[in-house]
């Protein structure tokens, strides 16, 4: 064909050496570029819809074990009840106790977290020097890092304790101790969030501020934060979501009576949330029992909670994104909640009675000292940990089995049992998480596929870590007869560290700038060598970071393994898939609540636990340094 | 088509969704000489260079009728296979875009990805096509240091070489200096004219002067149309349509 005439004209050219790297054959990576781009492109299809019917599957179980409580005792009595007893003769399942426990303890989590996490993003994002701000930032993701048996622990041994010292009660295990730790754990989410808002203001805004004579707090209360209102409200919910997903610690605090408090702003009493209805019932439960079924239908309500919640804040988001700042004009929603802001923060602008710059004095002072209650909650968990958890550290601790219900030995199955359910959860979520990512940012445009994709992936990630584990349950340990065992745990914590795969290796990917594909394939390469050959190797630090992330995700996790995969106290590892393993994190949630003394192994525990999810986080942390180094030259 | 001719258009348009951005193009463009395309923003002269080989179809909402003629093929019939039209007929872009590879990968990528595996074929390659980029004594002593370190117009440089590692027939290039300062622009310059002896050159420039240096036919479109192809002495000197005489002075653009 015309091929050979060309390589023959070729060949000839003046100034190439005699023999031109074109031989007479085609090699074969020529001749099968179109196979293999074909076959790519089909894999990588099949996979990220695959990856799309799995969280239609996961919530069509959840709705198929769930309706039947419905049909039981009809959607108001189940919604509208106020009592639960699952274990009374007849047994009742009304669940407004733990809707409201939910929306109690979470409000109260809100209203401590948001002023706290304003101070902060706001010190970042605005007052702090270079110094301070790279002591604070770190400081904050480190309390995200934190896993939250963890959290429940410390709130267990200590926060309850000062609760019932300090305020005089008989026990500290209440509403308030649950929403003190939701507030610890919800304000990096919003800090983090909010700061993004904030430092994305246009300098000029900031400048025409100053330039007019305003103080720098003028500024920030009266052009920066209302410049960034939508990302912060984004911010708070986003936290609200968090709040409202999370079990373990609540569990731990909250006393879990299913109880309406009274009066209703009683802070001491205890509360029930929807999660830890969950975290605590599920294991002991009949299978197919109305208790089962009404358990489903817990899980289905709190979805839809959190499904609403994390809508909301996407909707905000998008619209953020959609328009830039300088031109964007508030809806309604956004008016409101601009017409609250002089209401919520001190504006005497108007009648100068104080000084702008003594103003300014005071709400500095405010912040630093939001900031430094933030670094306070920190340092106090840590030095608790780590001052009573060394003690306990010793070879044996780490190198022998546990003995005496833990009281006794070490915690050496725990930490092999952790490491194998991370490799596992890996294993399931980096090939499906990766190949779904590069489908969607290099072989689609924006279809109603890649969208459908892209809010599976979201629903996913705003799915309770609880939900997971129940999914696991019902389907891999019941329904497959996998029982409680090591597989059962790792395709778990896959699924759940899946979004943040896909949602990482989709961010660096999209930072690779287009001019490199073009570059490529004006050379004559495929769409596949492209991919595979210019635009991953740059990409793949990026996803480093987010799988090291996920790692440390699913190291500290204890919802979704605690019906799949765990067990107390073994003196053994698993070997096979099908055995149940030790893991830190259920480790240290058994022995926190339910056995006495062994307050040692209790601390030693949670000392390694967060050493080792901390080291992880390190670890991204220092990739990604590494790499956005690199690129900048 | 006569022998000297190496690339064809036939009554070619193109559209951008509903948005038409070429109309009723018919320009043939000759062999081993440089062929400028000239002519004020927006007016298709990218996107008539970006048809030659076939760029456009990485656009989704792109769509062309008419026929485009390499050598007398159909650029844009069945059988031909789009990977191969880009391999004879190379880019080369507005800023310069090194993969972020050493200076050897990425010149050897492009035979590399053609199937060349010996390491000797690839470093005769490699130096010759940077030597032929004028970029060899430059860079001889650092081949496997990142590309990026490079200055911008060495990186320019390099993607020259890099398109002329695969032996293509035609290099096209979209305002190759337009992020150059002056004197890696006149190294270009220089270049271009230099590779037109061996390739067909094909080059979309916003500067009059760069054509009138460095083509010897140019073509002058506005609004989505040829208005008038020629010699480029013949363009800037006696031009036949008022139009291009007006661009030329300066009288709008």
């Amino acid at each position: 064909m015309k091929r050979e005439e060309a390589t023959a004209v070729q060949s000839g050219y003046p100034g190439w050496p005699g023999h031109s790297w074109r031989g007479p054959e085609a090699p074969f990576a020529r001749r099968n570029r179109h196979l293999t781009d074909l076959i790519a492109g089909k894999l990588l299809f099949i996979v990220a819809v695959l990856a799309i019917l799995v969280v239609f599957f996961i919530i069509g179980f959840l709705l198929r074990d769930g309706y039947q409580i419905v049909l039981e005792t009809g959607i108001w009595n189940f919604l509208g009840g106020v009592d639960w007893n699952p274990a009374g003769s007849p047994p009742s399942f009304g669940i407004l106790p733990l809707i409201v426990g939910t929306i109690l303890v979470t409000a109260l989590a809100m209203a401590i977290a948001v002023p706290l996490s304003m101070a902060t993003a706001i010190y970042i994002a605005e007052i702090a020097g270079p110094g301070t701000k790279a002591v604070v930032k770190p400081a904050v993701e480190l309390l995200a890092g934190i896993p939250s048996v963890v959290y429940g622990f410390f709130g267990l041994i200590l926060l309850t304790d000062w609760i019932r010292i300090l305020f005089d009660r008989p026990s500290g295990s209440s509403w308030l101790a649950g929403s003190i730790l939701l507030a610890i754990m919800a304000i990096p989410t919003i800090t983090s969030v909010a700061e993004d808002a904030l430092s994305s203001v246009p300098r000029e805004f900031r400048e025409g501020s100053l330039a007019l004579g305003a103080t720098r707090w003028q500024t920030i209360r009266s052009v920066i934060v209302p410049g960034a209102v939508s990302g912060i409200s984004a911010a708070v919910i986003l936290g609200m979501g968090r709040a409202i997903g999370e079990t373990m610690a609540v569990l731990m605090v909250t006393g879990n009576a299913a109880v309406i408090p009274d009066p209703i702003t009683n802070v001491f009493s205890p509360v029930r949330t929807l999660t830890g209805t969950l975290g605590i019932e599920m294991g002991e439960v009949a299978f197919g029992s109305l208790h089962y079924h009404a358990l489903f239908g817990v899980a289905v309500v709190l979805l839809a909670i959190t499904l609403a919640v994390n809508g909301l804040s996407r909707l905000i988001i998008r619209r953020m994104q959609r328009t830039p700042a300088r031109s964007r004009a508030p809806g309604p929603l956004m008016q409101a909640v601009h017409g609250l802001i002089p209401l919520s923060l001190p504006h005497r602008a108007r009648r100068r009675i104080i000084h702008p710059k003594t103003t300014q004095k005071f709400a500095f002072l405010l912040i630093s000292m939001g900031v430094v209650i933030v670094l306070a909650a920190l340092g106090v968990i840590l030095l608790e940990i780590i001052v009573k958890g060394a003690g306990a550290i010793s070879l044996e601790f780490l190198t022998a089995p546990p003995s005496d219900l833990g009281r006794a030995g070490g915690i050496f199955p725990a930490i092999v049992g952790t490491l194998y359910l991370v490799a596992g959860a890996l294993a399931v979520a980096l090939p499906l998480g990766i190949a779904t990512a590069i489908y969607l940012i290099e072989y689609t445009a924006d279809t109603w596929l890649t969208r459908g994709i892209r809010a599976a992936v979201d629903l996913l990630n705003g799915t309770p870590s609880i939900v997971f584990g129940l999914f696991g349950f019902a389907f891999l340990v019941l329904f497959l007869n996998f029982g409680v065992s090591l597989i059962a745990g790792q395709i778990t914590l896959g699924l759940m560290v899946l979004p943040t795969i896909i949602r990482t290796t989709e961010e660096s990917l999209r930072a690779i700038p287009k001019s490199l594909r073009e570059g490529s394939y004006a050379l004559g390469a495929s769409k596949w060598q492209t991919v595979w050959r210019v635009v991953l190797p740059p990409a793949l630090p990026g996803i480093i970071t987010g799988a090291i992330l996920s790692i440390g995700r699913a190291a500290g996790e204890t919802a979704p393994i605690m019906f799949t995969a765990a067990v107390f106290s073994s003196r053994y590892l698993p070997s096979s898939l099908f055995e149940p393993v030790m893991s830190l994190p259920y480790h240290l949630f058994i022995l926190t609540t339910s056995v006495a003394g062994a307050d040692d192994q209790k601390f030693g525990t949670a000392l390694v636990l967060l050493m080792m999810v901390l080291s992880i986080y390190l670890i991204a942390i220092l990739v990604r340094h590494r790499y956005n180094r690199a690129t900048v030259v | 088509m006569d022998d000297s001719t190496i690339l064809e258009t036939r009554d070619l348009n193109l559209w951008y969704g509903p948005k038409q951005a070429l109309l009723d193009i018919s320009i043939r463009i000759p062999k081993n000489t440089v062929t400028a395309l000239i002519g004020p923003s927006g007016c298709g002269k990218s996107t008539l260079l970006r048809c030659f080989n076939r760029m456009n179809d990485l656009i989704d909402s792109a769509r062309i009728t008419g026929r485009i003629l390499f050598e007398g093929d159909d650029i844009y019939a069945d059988h031909t296979d789009v990977y191969t039209i880009r391999e004879k007929i190379g880019m080369v872009f507005q800023k310069p875009n090194p993969f972020p590879k050493s200076i050897y990968e990425n010149v050897a990528y492009g035979p590399r990805i053609h199937g060349v595996r010996r390491k000797e074929v690839l470093d005769d390659v490699v130096e010759t096509s940077l030597k032929r980029a004028a970029l060899w004594e430059e860079v001889e002593d650092r081949l496997h240091e990142p590309a990026l370190a490079l200055s911008g117009g060495q990186q320019q440089r390099l993607c020259i070489a890099r398109s002329l590692a695969v032996e293509p027939r035609v290099i096209l290039m979209d305002e190759p200096c337009s992020a150059l300062d002056p004197i890696a622009t006149a190294k270009i310059e220089d270049l271009i004219i230099r590779l037109a002896r061996d390739y067909t050159v094909v080059i979309v420039t916003h500067n009059m002067q760069q054509a009138a240096r460095v083509s010897e036919y140019t073509g002058f479109m506005y609004m989505g149309r040829l208005v008038e192809f020629d010699r480029t002495q013949r363009i800037f000197e006696d031009p036949t349509e008022e139009l291009t005489e007006n661009y030329i002075t300066g009288r709008f653009g």
